[in-house]
């Protein structure tokens, strides 16, 4: 009976106070974009997925609250084209493979060059270490400095680490997320 | 506003829709939540604007379309399909339309019936790029095999237009494809029956994926006739088939492969032959045309595709009455005693109320009626010309047209005929359709000649086109004076002296001179002069000059008068008006500091131009437009293409020829013979050859095209080397320096003729290629280096009288004959020959005529008895000699053809080369 009330209360919920709120998954080719997407929407982790042709998108349905949640490309050609995607969403999700230490240059540059955009000021940024399972990672620490996030002004900027594969800290992550879905 | 100009024939109840306005609307999609009702009306308008020739400009369209991609993955399927259905069009105009790959291949997988995957499917197909093709390949090959026919015609659809783009990997589909035309499924969509939600796929019960999967099958194979053949012999099987417009689309590739390879034309024909008994129409008629069209086709195999036409000229529907006449029509321009038997069914339909079917009616039986029955048609069309177009009207003149030609002694009722409607109403192409029958039947038909020019005087008394009016006398003045009773024709000129305006009193003037000029008569000569005189004050400055011109050759000495007013030489036209415009365009300087030289431009005779003339008009009625045929075909060209073209490919080739600066001194190219391929066409390296005569050299022109892939050739020549080297000489070879894959190149070989100009050498070339063979390096493009040389044998061929004569004509055979035995010089050959490889009169008459290279005179390349008949050749050489022929034919079932040809010509030795180039 009380499974029954609670699914109507969240059936209210959707219908009334629905909300929508667009996130832009970004980062580097092989960092674990579209892997994270469809571990949060509720589907297996899979270990070889192909690499992304423009973008997916994906719904994450919280209690009353839609993410639209897109996942765009990381391969350089696709790049250019992160900043479009970024315009007047709720929140930028920047994803780094925290266990390719070679990479983290580039990441760093990319993300500099996109937090410089005029057109993306003030919006919220999550930077995400993915493969925290992985042997010789870096620690949350260690990545915030390597990111240079310290720099980063005038949005609010968190830094977690997670594991797409064993799930760890996913629950931390949407939680952030949805602190911005009044906005 | 910008859509104001296109407005004008759009519908007016439709919304005023502005490009920019509905630019500004587009905002709306970054709006959040989607709204999927508002955003499905602005998507329509935007495809509205791209359906109507609205143009966006790059990057609006790629703002629109980035706006487009936010609304992906909404839970409206319609607001789906339409999101596919606007990024398909978009594709074409905005930038980084790959960011969506992803996301619309999500959307045409799936076992779901949704209705939006097959716009998913082709959206993909039109944003994917050559790179990204094999990422999409899966989703392909499971929707090419989807049991849902709408899904899978649009993955083989979006295959086609894929293919050329990534040939490789749209290949490898072919199982697929293969699978997808074997089923005969019709949607496994029984059960969504009664779900009348827009979200699924209606029912669809169509076979037409069918069709679909064998248009791409026959892309994918084009280059593999065996694998062809065997399509069509798997597929062609009673049965294999549903789908009638599958089926055209085999009969077209039937009869394609018939025509490629001889060896294929018999499982081919038999095919052909099943399929006209097919229970669908469509494939009936296809069927039967693919039989009609094919080269040298038996009169059995006609008669097969005949009977099946005549069940359907009584069938209740117009349509089917006029695709079956339309056929008939074209059997009949060839065969006409084929169709003899349809006679009375077509009878019935010269009095049809759909004017189209009575007009090929009336052709279709001019083309196949014997005498009496002529006179009986022409009764009849008089009755119902005045009822119908223009258009028709002329068609049914070029008919007449032809029946002169072909039927001279019947050219009195005709006569009659097209003189009376050209009393009627009519704009001034029917008049001009009209006259120029008539002009025909004065040049070809002597018999016809006064009545004929009695005719179109009356008409240029009451004429309103000025420019029918001028030709008319032209025409009277050049045939006026030949006439038994000239003075008859001045008074009609002179008529138009006083009546007619400045262009027409010109011509007039003109054509009146030529009665005075030359004249034996004094009466006559008298009487012009006065006439003239009178032009003189006429009020146009070229009216008086004319007078003036010719009042003063009158009096000059008859010869050099002749020459001015007479002359039956002219230029080449086309050629000279090409050269004209060369040298007004040109844009170097000092092309203009010397004069156009006018003696550069070949001249031809009347006879000559005549003979070209009377080619073309005569096969002009057997219908140069084929049917079009499934994907790139080499078509050998018909008659009358070839006739059409024939002059056409002289002028390119002394064009060419030109152009090499070692060849200006041999001057012009007095005859250049058709290509002689040289190799099979399959062979790795294709070579054909054109022989130019020159009056002192012969060039030999090589066509070779080279079909290694990933192979070039360099310093590539030939090793001409003639049978009898003392009568050529080798002067100079000119290399092809590269032969890149598939892209022909010439080389020529040029020869000088030993014994001067008037000698006519015969002997046979052998042929070896030499060349630098190179390897391309396949992820360079670059050739390696060296390479090795190689040299590669050809046919032989032969130099033979033939190729020195050029058709030449004449209105009377009997004349000439005797006029070339008269002569001191002639001689005469003969020869008897078996020509067992001949299976009809008519196609002997065709090959002879073509080999002797000599112009069929007095109807005689049209043969009537089917057992006996007598072609009347005539031709020059390049030397100006006349060789006149004489071949009886006759032909049995068991030995072929029999020919006895006698060769008469005015120079000594040309008559046996002649005879010994069919032998």
């Amino acid at each position: 009976m009380a499974g029954l009330f609670r699914r109507v209360y969240d059936w209210l919920l959707r219908t009334f106070w629905a909300t929508e709120m667009d996130v832009t998954m970004i980062g580097l080719q092989n960092a674990g974009k579209t892997s994270l997407l469809r571990v949060l929407s509720g589907g297996e982790f899979a270990i070889d997925s192909i690499p992304t042709v423009g973008f997916n998108m994906k719904r994450v349905q919280r209690g009353h609250v839609t993410l639209k949640c897109w996942d765009l490309g990381g391969q350089p050609r696709f790049r250019p084209m992160w900043e479009r995607y970024c315009r007047n969403v709720n929140a930028i999700v920047f994803i780094v493979d925290i266990a390719d230490l070679n990479q983290l240059p580039m990441a760093r540059e990319e993300l500099h060059l996109l937090m410089s955009q005029p057109t993306l000021e003030g919006i919220p940024l999550l930077v995400l270490g993915n493969k925290s399972d992985l042997p010789n990672k870096l620690t949350v620490d260690e990545l915030i400095d390597a990111m240079d996030l310290k720099n980063i002004a005038h949005r609010e900027v968190s830094c977690y680490g997670i594991s797409a594969k064993e799930e760890t800290n996913l629950e931390a992550v949407l939680q952030w997320l949805m602190k911005f879905a009044n906005r | 506003m910008s859509y104001g100009k296109k407005d004008e024939d759009a519908d007016s109840g439709l919304v005023k829709i502005d490009r920019t306005q509905v630019f500004q609307e587009a905002r709306l999609f970054n709006s959040s939540p989607i709204q999927p009702r508002r955003c499905r009306v602005l998507l329509t308008k935007i495809a509205l604007l791209l359906y109507t020739g609205e143009k966006f400009p790059t990057t609006e369209a790629t703002t629109l379309f980035f706006g487009i991609s936010k609304l992906f993955q909404n839970k409206d399927v319609g607001l789906r399909q339409m999101v596919h259905l606007v990024i398909k069009e978009l594709a074409s105009s905005a930038e980084d339309i790959i960011m969506v790959t992803s996301t619309i291949m999500k959307d045409t997988g799936g076992s779901t019936d949704s209705i939006y995957r097959p716009n998913a499917i082709r959206a993909l197909c039109r944003i994917i790029d050559a790179t990204t093709v094999q990422s999409i390949e899966r989703v392909m090959k499971t929707a090419i095999v989807d049991k849902n026919p709408s899904v899978s015609s649009s993955a083989l659809v979006s295959s086609y237009h894929l293919l050329p783009i990534a040939r490789d990997v749209v290949k490898r589909w072919q199982s697929e494809t293969q699978e997808a035309a074997a089923s005969t499924k019709s949607s496994g969509g029984f059960s969504l029956g009664f779900s009348s939600s827009s979200g699924n796929l209606p029912v669809n019960n169509s076979t037409m994926t069918q069709y679909h999967a064998i248009g791409l099958l026959y892309q994918m194979r084009m280059h593999d006739r065996m694998a062809l053949v065997k399509m069509v012999q798997q597929f062609g099987a009673a049965g294999a088939m549903k789908n009638p417009a599958a089926i055209v689309m085999l009969v077209r590739l039937a009869a394609q492969l018939a025509e490629e390879d001889p060896q294929l034309r018999k499982p081919m024909m038999q095919l052909l032959d099943g399929w006209l008994r097919h229970k669908s129409e469509m494939v009936n008629f296809e069927a039967a045309k693919a039989i009609c069209d094919m080269r040298d086709v038996t009169d059995d195999e006609v008669t097969q595709a005949v009977h099946v036409l005549q069940l359907f000229l009584s069938s209740p529907r117009a349509v089917t009455k006029f695709a079956a006449l339309r056929i008939l029509h074209t059997i009949a321009s060839f065969k006409p005693h084929v169709v003899n038997v349809c006679n009375p069914d077509i009878e019935l339909l010269i009095s049809n109320s759909n004017r189209s079917i009575a007009t090929f009616a009336i052709t279709t039986l001019l083309k196949t009626g014997n005498e009496a029955s002529v006179d009986r048609l022409m009764k009849q069309i008089s009755g119902f010309m005045s009822e119908i177009t223009d258009e028709f009207k002329i068609t049914i003149v070029e008919a007449i047209r032809t029946l002169c030609l072909k039927f001279p002694s019947k050219q009195a009722g005709m006569l009659q005929f097209l003189s009376g409607i050209l009393r009627d109403e009519g704009g001034y192409e029917f008049k001009r359709a009209v006259v120029e029958s008539m002009f025909d039947l004065i040049k070809f038909v002597p018999d016809s000649k006064e009545e004929a020019l009695a005719h179109l005087c009356e008409f240029i008394e009451d004429c309103e086109f000025t420019k029918l009016a001028v030709r008319i006398l032209h025409l009277l003045g050049v045939e006026g004076p030949k006439t038994s009773q000239p003075t008859k024709y001045i008074r009609y000129i002179y008529n138009r002296v006083v009546l007619e305006n400045a262009i027409v009193r010109a011509a007039a003037v003109t054509a009146l001179a030529k009665f005075g000029v030359g004249q034996k008569d004094p009466e006559v000569k008298r009487s012009v002069d006065v006439l003239l005189t009178r032009c003189l004050d006429d009020v146009d400055d070229e009216v008086r000059d004319r007078a003036a011109l010719n009042l003063r050759l009158m009096h000059e000495e008859d010869e050099l008068a002749a020459r001015f007013v007479k002359n039956d030489n002219m230029f080449a036209l086309p050629f000279f008006e090409h050269q004209l415009v060369m040298y007004v365009t040109s844009d170097d300087k000092s092309a203009f500091e010397t004069p156009f030289d006018i003696s550069k431009i070949p001249v031809v005779t009347r006879e000559q131009a005549d003979a070209e003339d009377r080619t073309k008009k005569l096969t002009a009625t057997i219908p140069s437009l084929k049917p079009p045929k499934v994907g790139p075909t080499k078509t050998a060209p018909s008659s009358a293409d070839a006739a059409a073209s024939a002059s056409a490919a002289a002028q390119k080739y002394a064009q060419e020829l030109m152009q090499i600066p070692e060849m200006n001194e041999f001057g012009s190219v007095l005859k250049s013979s058709p290509p002689v391929e040289l190799t099979e066409a399959e062979t790795e390296y294709v070579v054909s050859v054109v022989k130019h005569i020159f009056k002192e050299h012969i060039v030999l022109q090589y066509e070779i095209k080279n079909t290694l892939p990933a192979t070039i050739l360099e310093n590539v020549s030939v090793m001409a080397t003639p049978s009898d080297e003392e009568e050529l000489e080798e002067v100079f070879i000119i290399q092809a320096e590269t032969l890149q894959t598939d892209v022909p190149g010439k080389v020529y070989v040029a020869f000088r003729k030993v014994n001067g100009g008037s000698s006519l050498p015969v002997c046979t070339f052998s042929n070896v290629l030499k060349f630098t063979s190179k390897e391309i390096d396949p992820t360079t493009n670059e050739p390696e280096e060296g390479g090795y040389e190689d040299e590669y044998e050809v046919s032989d061929f032969d130099l033979s009288g033939s190729d020195y004569v050029i058709p030449t004509f004449a209105s009377n055979f009997a004349h000439v004959w005797e006029q070339v035995g008269a002569q001191p010089q002639a001689e005469e050959a003969e020869e008897t020959l078996q020509l067992s490889g001949m299976k009809s009169i008519p196609e002997a008459t065709e090959q002879l005529a073509k080999t002797l290279s000599l112009q069929p005179l007095e109807g005689t390349d049209v043969p009537v008895n089917q057992t006996t008949h007598t072609l009347k050749l005539l031709g020059k050489t390049v030397n100006g000699g006349r060789v006149v022929a004489n071949v009886r034919m006759a032909y049995s079932s068991k030995t072929g053809v029999t020919t006895k040809i006698t060769v008469r010509s005015e120079e000594e030795g040309v008559a046996a080369l002649v005879v010994a180039s069919v032998a």
